[in-house]
């Protein structure tokens, strides 16, 4: 993984130095709130409902062992004893002391990161196909890119102060989006040209949110050493005519959409041939340079196949169910990448507590080469693990608690912190996630009901990507009580969709009976186990779940609210 | 019989972001039993007095709509009955809870 140089050490350390004064001024009343938010901000200091909440930058979601270790000591140290994972692939704090703030900082600085621009209107996260690096349907490690650009937009002058928060996300896998490239401002997607070349296939303008957008493409090929030119010309585009009189109005896929994707192209490809400058291109041998970092590890020649793993699986029907749910190809032979799901009952979705991550920092010493990825389903990945020792690994995970096999399933549930922290929410998300999870808890019908994503947003800034999700869950306030609308068909990945509201908004103590109407409606037209659940809805449309979930297809005509 | 509508004011401490009430003797509580009971129009006015010379203190005071029977002070809205009791889910470690 990426190694700082001595510019990025010391950059970093100068902001907590810098970021601790501001503090310091801040508890001594020498600068008022107004002044002294826009500065917290810009270190990803957030205040929530009852305390503050620190979001701390994983670069692309990857983390080495020493880092989960640190992180660890920063839960233990400054917080509640744990972290949570979200679904920009970063972690964040929930009960930081503003006073203990800076020590996180210079904590977070000694292995190599940071917090800046988790927040704020300018780039944030680079994130990735958590599967970067060793998915056998990868055409190139999109990881090099995102460092890159990383770098490129940190601390950059220009894009200090966008309209409004910008995020990339990029992957070099063409069969199958994960990073859902078509709802970021700016979507990455590695990409061969007729000549055989490798670039970027560059969409702009998706995203969630109030306005729920898929990107389109503004460039169907890219040559790699044009892409910072062509980025920051966007950007730039964005940066001079994205309205800044009306946040709501502010993200660039409202330009793209009031301009028309031909007008912003021509706007971008004008600002492209004017700007782009030799210094801003990239040589072969810097993305070389970059791309070393992320060289393979030392892999064994391996058999691809382990007779003695199959012999177990019939043994051990637990292990069988985890094989088959949590654990993904290699492009290795003999090794396998396992998903760990943090999706339990009774736990948040994406909370993983200090003990389990200093676990996981071992494990991933043991079994994986020191390396692990968050992703932005808000699990952890072991990118690297011999299948052969799948079984014992399985094992050391359930005494962890970490052992479900979940991942991808209905109970592998996506949720914004809601109503319990956000400032910013209308209703609850993570108890009607909790609900869900216990209600169906069984793993024999987690299999029979099969892939299908459930996503949990507490208001309508969709961090919890309802928008996207087969079944998607909206909270909303009336007069003060907390509503859920219900959505069906969204999809983030190459059939990218955004769901509809099906019909009239549920009280809380019906929205999970709901969910459970319409996956028994599923179960009771699919025309075979193999039609996963999105592919029911689009086949048959809204009328048979309407009728399940409000007696009659008409009364979705209420509509949403 | 109508439960009696009051304001009181609220906003979080600067040292932790915790929630604050503002009590009838001007201080900060951590307890929302302890929030002084106003009418709206003196809320706002000590709402916006705070928020000028208490910014030390606290952050982003504002006023909120309760009922107030004589013994308990409930908040109108779930986001203020969630800003006075704490989060309703399970947290990993119980907060220490500071008092004051």
């Amino acid at each position: 993984m990426y190694q700082y140089d001595e510019y990025d050490r010391r950059i970093i350390l100068e902001r907590a130095q810098q970021f601790r004064g501001q503090v310091s001024r801040r508890l001594a009343g020498e600068i008022t709130e107004d002044e002294f938010k826009p500065l917290r901000l810009q270190n990803g200091l957030y205040r929530q409902l009852h305390a503050y909440m620190l979001r701390v930058a994983i670069p692309y979601g990857l983390l080495s062992s020493r880092q989960v270790r640190k992180l660890a000591y920063i839960a233990r140290t400054y917080d509640k004893g744990y972290g949570h994972l979200t679904t920009r692939q970063n972690i964040q704090y929930n009960w930081p002391r503003l006073v203990d703030v800076p020590s996180i900082l210079d904590e977070l600085a000694s292995v190599e990161m940071h917090a800046v621009q988790t927040s704020g209107n300018c780039v944030r996260n680079i994130t990735a196909d958590h599967f970067a690096g060793i998915a056998r349907d990868e055409l190139e490690d999109p990881r090099p890119y995102c460092e890159i650009l990383r770098q490129w937009s940190t601390f950059h002058p220009e894009f200090a102060f966008l309209p409004r928060k910008f995020k990339i996300a990029v992957t070099g896998a063409p069969g199958e989006d994960r990073a859902a490239v078509r709802f970021h401002d700016i979507g990455l997607r590695i990409v061969e040209n007729a000549a055989g070349e490798r670039g970027f296939e560059v969409l702009v303008g998706g995203g969630l949110g109030r306005t729920p957008l898929i990107g389109e493409v503004i460039r169907e090929f890219l040559p790699k050493r044009l892409l910072l030119s062509y980025i920051e010309s966007i950007l730039r585009v964005y940066n001079l005519h994205g309205r800044r009189d009306n946040k709501f109005k502010a993200r660039i896929k409202i330009l793209v959409t009031a301009l028309g994707i031909e007008e912003f192209r021509r706007r971008v490809e004008e600002d492209w041939e004017a700007s782009r400058t030799p210094e801003l291109e990239l040589p072969d041998h810097e993305i070389a340079r970059v791309a070393a970092f992320f060289a393979p590890p030392p892999y064994e020649d391996l058999p691809p196949d382990d007779r003695a793993l199959g012999l177990t699986l019939g043994r051990d029907r637990e292990l069988g169910h985890w094989l088959r749910n949590n654990i993904v190809a290699h492009k290795v032979p003999g090794y396998s990448a396992v998903v760990i799901s943090v999706k339990k009952p009774a736990i948040p979705p994406g909370d993983v507590s200090d003990t389990q991550l200093d676990a996981i920092a071992d494990i991933a010493d043991r079994y994986s080469f020191g390396q692990v990825v968050v992703t932005h389903t808000q699990n952890l990945v072991l990118p690297d693990v011999k299948t052969s020792e799948l079984p014992r690994l399985h094992a050391e995970l359930c005494a962890l608690d970490l052992g479900d096999a979940n991942a991808g399933k209905l109970t592998d549930i996506i949720t914004c912190p809601g109503l319990d922290y956000c400032d910013l929410a209308n209703a609850r998300s993570i108890p009607i996630g909790l609900e869900i999870a216990e209600r169906f808890d069984r793993i024999d019908y987690l299999n029979d009901v099969g892939d299908v994503s459930i996503k949990i947003s507490g208001c309508i800034n969709a961090c919890g990507h309802h928008h996207v999700g087969n079944i998607g869950i909206l909270g909303i306030d009336k007069r003060g009580v907390e509503f859920y609308q219900l959505m069906l068909g969204g999809s983030p990945g190459n059939d990218a969709s955004i769901g509809k509201i099906l019909g009239r908004a549920l009280a809380q103590d019906e929205i999970v009976d709901a969910v459970e109407k319409v996956l028994g409606r599923y179960l009771a037209i699919r025309e075979s186990p193999d039609e996963r659940f999105i592919d029911a809805v689009r086949r048959v449309g809204f009328a048979p779940f309407q009728e399940a979930v409000y007696g009659s297809a008409g009364s979705s005509d209420a509509g949403g609210d | 019989m109508a439960i009696p509508t009051h304001w009181i004011v609220t906003a979080n401490f600067t040292e932790d972001g915790a929630v604050a009430w503002r009590r009838a003797d001007g201080s900060w509580s951590r307890r929302l039993a302890d929030a002084g009971l106003l009418e709206e129009a003196a809320a706002k006015a000590t709402a916006a007095e705070a928020a000028q010379t208490e910014q030390r203190e606290i952050s982003d005071p504002y006023v909120i709509e309760v009922h107030a029977d004589g013994t308990t002070i409930d908040p109108l809205t779930a986001r203020e009955r969630i800003r006075a009791d704490g989060p309703t889910i399970r947290l990993r470690r119980p907060d220490p809870g500071a008092s004051r």
